[in-house]
């Protein structure tokens, strides 16, 4: 019998069954229609295993982007975690109040049970958008959502805490800021030529992705074409000077945060990431001198898990496709992205009321991951809706929740165990032809960097919130605790919650970093802080000049970063 | 006061560096099927940029969204500005990822009405309607 004699039997076979078997089950339970939806092999007609899924690490890729997840063999080392190549594994995002907290905080989370890993800095919100913490848009802000970095005394302080085991040279540092990247990696390389540390030694990972800033999650310093010029500054003086540098983190995820759909977040980031490697290779580039730093955070989630599942699937098929097609990459090691994974569930799904509920949609949405070969972090902790910062105890339950799906469920032991399942690969499918209609859609606006100044991109993702609270609003989406299930009778649990962060130092966090910044600009030599900013600004206005070099001369003699910023805006203009 | 056929203006804020707006556009958008008049500043606005809106478009609602835990600081000087203005008779209302335990804090400062994610938006429409006409 030919595939296509087997497939129309199974569907004539499957409407035999939906007027008999089915139908006389509906009526026994009294329904008219059925709620739910059995796959056959019907639905995923024209599937290929070797075109359409493929082996693990091998083109296209929608089973696994390696032969082996890189997490397994890493895996369960537990308190050991710092043996070995993890070492240089940034991680714990973490940040808060002034760089002594910090450093304090890092010293101390040192003598814990995961002591070795690098910094996984937050910064705060006036760090992130180039204003020194004496700003009059800084006030309140000031060492809230991540710490205050104003100069490179700032940078010094926090990387006391890593020094000889852990010097800068064996460590791995994320920085989660965008707009400020390239003065921040000039802190990091007048920090090494100041530890007498070669700067091609340094790894590590800006988040750098501006293009999703202007979308979703609002840091943006610059406007979007100068913005992209500092883009490309990172590419070429990472690619030149700093091997090990990831130059971006491409993050679908803040535009699923901001209201974006699925199939949305894989596209958006998609065409950020074409944009960003467009502008490598319009600086002299060739993909191979900078494509494989090139990282990306993920897509984002939400609580529909099989449906997250096929599309982090199909994101890997399209990203295969698109740098086999578009960028006529030759090798196969440039067809695959680098990407952290989990978090299936996503951040915005969690809710405030019943928070507890909050470790079982993460949860459950890691142990999705593992069946696609992620790895299940269960994050968020379940009290990131409570207030900013993860309390000790959701740390600890989210890290077990990991443990248990991994080494009790087992979860890990077949490789994208989703694989074949009519329903996802059909969805995959789906997906796949989903994301590249919104590529298209955006190369007909002019490319990522059009689509993202005409606001068409921001656009799409606000009418998505919209459409999103509407159906919670009706009652077509549940959350369970906030629009249904919360007559009186059901319970509130709330579970003791213990800070890693000293609230007492958070409390005058603002007042010391301001009172340290003026301290410190009494004891700079003034007229090498107006010569440094000076030759800024007129390097700003030659578009073909990387900057990054003049920032780590700058820097070294404490011209801080609102200070470099400001004479940026004068050439670059605002936002 | 405004007469019952009047639509209730309102004015939803961001103030300070705190680029998460996907609440405001929401609120925005869900109090004006609700069929009131909602004009967005958009990001970064400063106090006395908020408070000259507000007193140019004559709105009798502040909404102001903050996540990023400045929320103490700015309400506290909105509240000082409105005074100063003579604008205090206006609604003010605080949204956004605000603790339980600042939730009090604010209101006793003077904040008409906090409401987090997990808050309803009827209970929103019906809080302004209540209290402004």
């Amino acid at each position: 019998m030919s595939e296509k004699d087997k497939l129309l039997k199974i569907a004539q076979a499957k409407k035999q069954w939906e007027e008999g078997v089915l139908a006389k089950g509906l009526a026994r339970l009294g329904q008219s229609t059925s709620p739910c939806r059995f796959y056959t092999p019907a639905d995923m007609e024209d599937h290929d295993f070797l075109e359409d899924t493929g082996f693990p690490g091998q083109y296209p890729f929608t089973a696994g982007r390696n032969a082996l997840p890189i997490h397994v063999p890493f895996w369960g080392r537990g308190k050991a975690h710092g043996v070995g190549k993890s070492v240089r594994h940034a991680f714990g995002y973490s940040g808060y109040g002034t760089p002594e907290d910090l450093r304090d905080y890092y010293i101390e989370r040192a003598k814990g049970p995961a002591p070795a890993g690098g910094p996984n800095i937050a910064f705060d919100l006036p760090s992130q958008t180039g204003y020194d913490s004496d700003h009059e848009l800084a006030e309140g802000e000031v060492g809230k959502v991540g710490v205050a970095v104003d100069t490179l005394a700032d940078f010094e302080t926090i990387y006391e805490a890593f020094t000889g085991d852990r010097d800068i040279d064996k460590i791995g540092s994320n920085w989660t800021v965008n707009g400020t990247t390239n003065i921040i990696l000039a802190m990091y390389c007048a920090l090494a030529d100041k530890r007498g540390i070669p700067r091609e030694k340094l790894s590590g990972t800006p988040q750098n992705d501006i293009l999703k800033e202007f979308a979703a999650r609002g840091t943006q310093v610059f406007p979007v074409e100068p913005s992209m010029r500092m883009t490309r500054d990172t590419i070429s003086f990472c690619a030149n000077n700093l091997p090990k540098m990831n130059w971006t983190s491409v993050a679908g995820y803040h535009m699923r945060e901001a209201g974006a759909t699925r199939v949305q977040a894989v596209a958006f980031a998609f065409v950020d990431a074409i944009a960003y490697l467009e502008e490598g290779l319009a600086a002299g580039l060739a993909l191979e001198q900078f494509y494989k730093q090139m990282s990306f955070l993920n897509f984002g989630g939400g609580m529909e898990f099989l449906k997250e599942a096929a599309v982090r699937r199909a994101a890997r098929k399209v990203w295969a496709k698109i740098m086999r097609e578009r960028f006529n990459a030759a090798k196969p090691s440039l067809w695959t992205y680098k990407e952290l994974g989990g978090g299936v569930a996503g951040y915005w799904p969690m809710t405030k009321t019943r928070p507890l509920n909050n470790l079982v949609r993460v949860a459950l949405g890691a142990a999705f991951a593992a069946m696609i070969g992620e790895p299940p972090v269960c994050e968020p902790p379940f009290d990131e809706p409570l207030g900013l910062g993860h309390s000790n105890e959701a740390r600890q339950l989210a890290a077990d929740a990991a443990r248990i799906i991994a080494e009790e469920c087992k979860l890990m032991d077949v490789q994208d165990a989703l694989a074949g399942s009519y329903y996802v690969e059909s969805l995959t499918s789906r997906y796949e032809k989903e994301i590249f209609d919104i590529i298209a859609k955006v190369d007909e606006l002019g490319g990522a960097v059009a689509a993202i100044k005409s606001g068409w991109v921001k656009e799409r993702i606000v009418e998505s919130a919209i459409a999103f609270q509407r159906q919670l609003d009706s009652g077509e989406q549940i959350q369970v605790g906030v629009n249904k299930y919360i007559e009186p009778d059901e319970i509130e649990i709330l579970i003791p919650r213990n800070s890693p962060y000293k609230a007492e130092r958070l409390a005058d966090a603002q007042q010391r970093k301001i009172a340290a910044l003026a301290e410190l600009k009494k004891t700079r030599n003034a007229a090498k802080v107006a010569a440094h900013l000076e030759k800024i600004e007129n390097a700003a206005k030659n578009p073909n000049e990387n900057l990054i070099p003049l920032f780590i001369e700058a820097v070294k003699d404490m011209v801080s970063m609102g200070e470099i910023c400001q004479a940026l805006r004068r050439v670059f203009g605002e936002v | 006061m405004n007469s019952p056929e009047k639509k209730i203006r309102v004015l939803v804020a961001k103030v300070g560096l705190d680029g998460h707006d996907k609440g405001a556009y929401i609120v925005a958008s869900i109090l004006r099927d609700a069929g009131m008049e909602v004009i967005y500043s958009g990001l970064r606005r400063t106090v006395s940029q908020v408070i000259n809106s507000v007193i140019q478009e004559d709105v009798d609602v502040l909404g102001l969204s903050i996540l990023s835990g400045a929320h103490e600081t700015i309400a506290q000087k909105i509240l000082a500005a409105m005074k100063e203005n003579a604008i205090d008779d206006k609604l003010f209302i605080v949204g956004g990822v605000i603790p339980d335990e600042d939730i009090s804090k604010l209101k006793k400062m003077g904040v008409d009405a906090v409401f987090t994610q997990s808050s309803n938006y009827n209970e929103m429409i019906d809080f302004i309607r209540s209290r402004v006409n």
